[in-house]
């Protein structure tokens, strides 16, 4: 009896393991034909991506010809022709660059492929950084130099990278962009998260008739050296006030953006949904990118106003400011930013308020 | 009466005896495991001439005369693009001996080698036209992807990760072959 009933429990527990494997093949088929059926789906374009892919002349076909290429060097430049899949990939990645967070999407989880998931806070969207959907293009319609191009990080992907200290593929520099500057999680190398990312750069490159293993002006950011300047320093002091004249009025007195009905309308440059100590954008970390960001694209409507002195005191204060620990800072200093992030901004705001300044604005959460 | 206190005496001295020389065959097998460890060590390092202990690739045949009409140099002479290039050669050409765990073909096998039925500009075009829908699969492929099947069908062997050397240096001696003629995203083979 004892033996009958020893038995019954083992063929119960094997059930149930063989169950549970089941549901979760059964739940991963799922799971993999939803993906399926929305790499089908036709895509909603954001107005930015439907601007630019139409000016570029995205359409499926047996070959594609670039409509900038041929206005700007007068030559034809007959490429590979792209599939209505590629056509598809192409759109979503053009979207995930304009709107990573999914703001102008009916249905975010599936049009962004759950990109949410990969970013910590509601405020990181590509295009912060890589303005112009990834293109930014002067007046005069040529590419912005230095406007961290993604055709151009493209065409000179795989080179040695020394901040990680490997030769480092596309797909990999975007999972550090989701890990540090998103201050998030990394996808799968073959999520379609990044695929499509990858499709569309690819298609920029193709448009701009960029050439593989050239530079072009318009790859990285044009930093912004301490050599560069006349060297007095990098002053917090300097870049506080700068950053309160020129800088706080959409980011926010303590740099946590500007939320409007729900909505990130200027993203944190500080607090938790900013990118973290690890970013490239820490002036900390790299302290010549964020002051060529700035110089390049800030503030906006005003470009190219500020100093590169000013563009490193702000960077330098802005990177003071409390922020996400880094991803190999360690626990210990995790649990202080965290600390700093909870602390700071309300004592900051009723030291101001004693102190009779600007009334508290309206900031990101 | 006196044989028990010596019986105890000798099994005292045994055990004691015994536990000296489980001590001692502990350390020399501890100090044989570790000897073993740095001779292996220094023999990669210093003496077996093997790729896979060298941050330096091999020299094969036609190494140089590559590196001279592709212009590498473009790259440097030396760093971890120009040496990630070398080993992209020698896979490509060398595929058995290079990637010999991703392939069951040997020197006698023929085709043993990418370059039996890729020449090195159309893995370049395949690269600038990679990452396409194929129609016959039903997806998007890579052209990572098309290295991974190669190795597992027309070599006969077994599919790397997409981050092996195996697959990462193909790519970049085509990224490379691609700059050397200077092809665009998309380029076609004989298009303007």
């Amino acid at each position: 009896m004892k033996l009958l009933a020893t038995g019954w429990g083992k063929a119960a527990r094997l059930a149930l393991l063989i169950g549970t494997l089941l549901a979760l093949y059964i739940l991963a088929q799922a799971r993999h034909d939803e993906r399926a059926h929305i790499r089908e789906q036709a895509v909603k374009l954001t107005p930015g991506c439907a601007d630019k892919l139409a000016r570029y002349g995205l359409a499926a076909g047996a070959s594609y010809t670039s409509p900038y290429a041929l206005a700007h060097s007068g030559q034809a430049s007959i490429k590979r022709g792209y599939s209505t899949e590629d056509v598809r990939a192409i759109q979503r990645g053009c979207n995930i660059i304009d709107d990573l967070q999914g703001q102008l999407a009916a249905d975010p989880a599936r049009e962004r492929w759950n990109s949410t998931r990969f970013v910590r806070g509601t405020h990181t969207s590509c295009d912060h950084c890589h303005q112009g959907i990834g293109d930014k293009q002067t007046a005069a319609g040529a590419p912005q130099a230095g406007s961290l191009s993604l055709a151009a990080s493209w065409v000179m992907a795989d080179m040695y990278d020394q901040f990680t200290g490997i030769l480092l593929p596309y797909e990999l520099r975007q999972m550090q962009c989701y890990i540090n500057s998103s201050n998030g999680y990394k996808p799968n190398v073959a999520d379609d998260l990044i695929r499509d990312v990858t499709a569309y750069s690819r298609f920029l490159a193709a448009a701009l008739d960029l050439r593989f293993g050239n530079h072009y002006a318009e790859q990285g950011i044009d930093e912004v050296t301490a050599s560069s300047t006349l060297k007095r320093g990098d002053d917090y002091v300097r870049g506080a006030a700068r950053y309160k004249e020129k800088c706080a009025h959409c980011h926010g007195p303590q740099g946590l953006g500007t939320v409007v009905d729900g909505k990130m309308q200027y993203p944190a440059v500080a607090g938790p949904n900013a990118f973290n100590q690890q970013s490239r954008n820490n002036f900390s970390f790299v302290s010549t990118i964020l002051p060529g960001f700035l110089c390049r694209n800030m503030p906006l409507g005003e470009e190219g106003s500020l100093s590169k002195q000013d563009c490193r005191d702000i960077a330098f204060y802005v990177s003071n400011m409390p922020r996400p620990a880094g991803d190999k800072d360690g626990p210990l200093a995790a649990l202080w930013q965290q600390l700093m992030m909870r602390v700071m901004p309300p004592l900051i705001q009723a030291v101001d308020t004693w102190q009779g300044h600007d009334a508290p604005r309206d900031t990101g959460t | 009466m006196d044989s028990a206190p010596d019986a105890a005496l000798a099994a005292g001295n045994e055990r004691r005896r015994a536990a000296r020389r489980a001590r001692l065959a502990i350390v020399l097998r501890g100090a044989l495991a570790a000897a073993i460890i740095i001779g292996f060590a220094l023999w990669a390092h210093l003496g077996s001439g093997r790729p896979v202990f060298s941050p330096h690739g091999k020299p094969e045949a036609g190494w140089e005369a590559f590196r001279q009409a592709y212009d590498v140099d473009t790259f440097g002479r030396d760093g971890y693009f120009v040496r990630a290039i070398q080993n992209g050669y020698n896979l490509v050409h060398h595929t058995h001996q290079y990637a010999w765990r991703f392939t069951r073909k040997r020197g006698s096998d023929h085709p043993n080698a990418c370059i039996n039925c890729h020449s090195a500009e159309s893995l370049a075009y395949a690269f600038a036209g990679g990452d396409r829908f194929d129609a016959r699969l039903g997806r998007r492929i890579s052209f990572e992807e098309h290295v991974q099947r190669c190795y597992a069908t027309h070599l006969d062997g077994f599919v790397p990760t997409i981050y092996d050397p195996a697959v990462r240096d193909i790519r970049i001696f085509a990224r490379m072959v691609a700059h050397h003629l200077q092809l665009g995203e998309g380029a076609t083979e004989g298009a303007p």
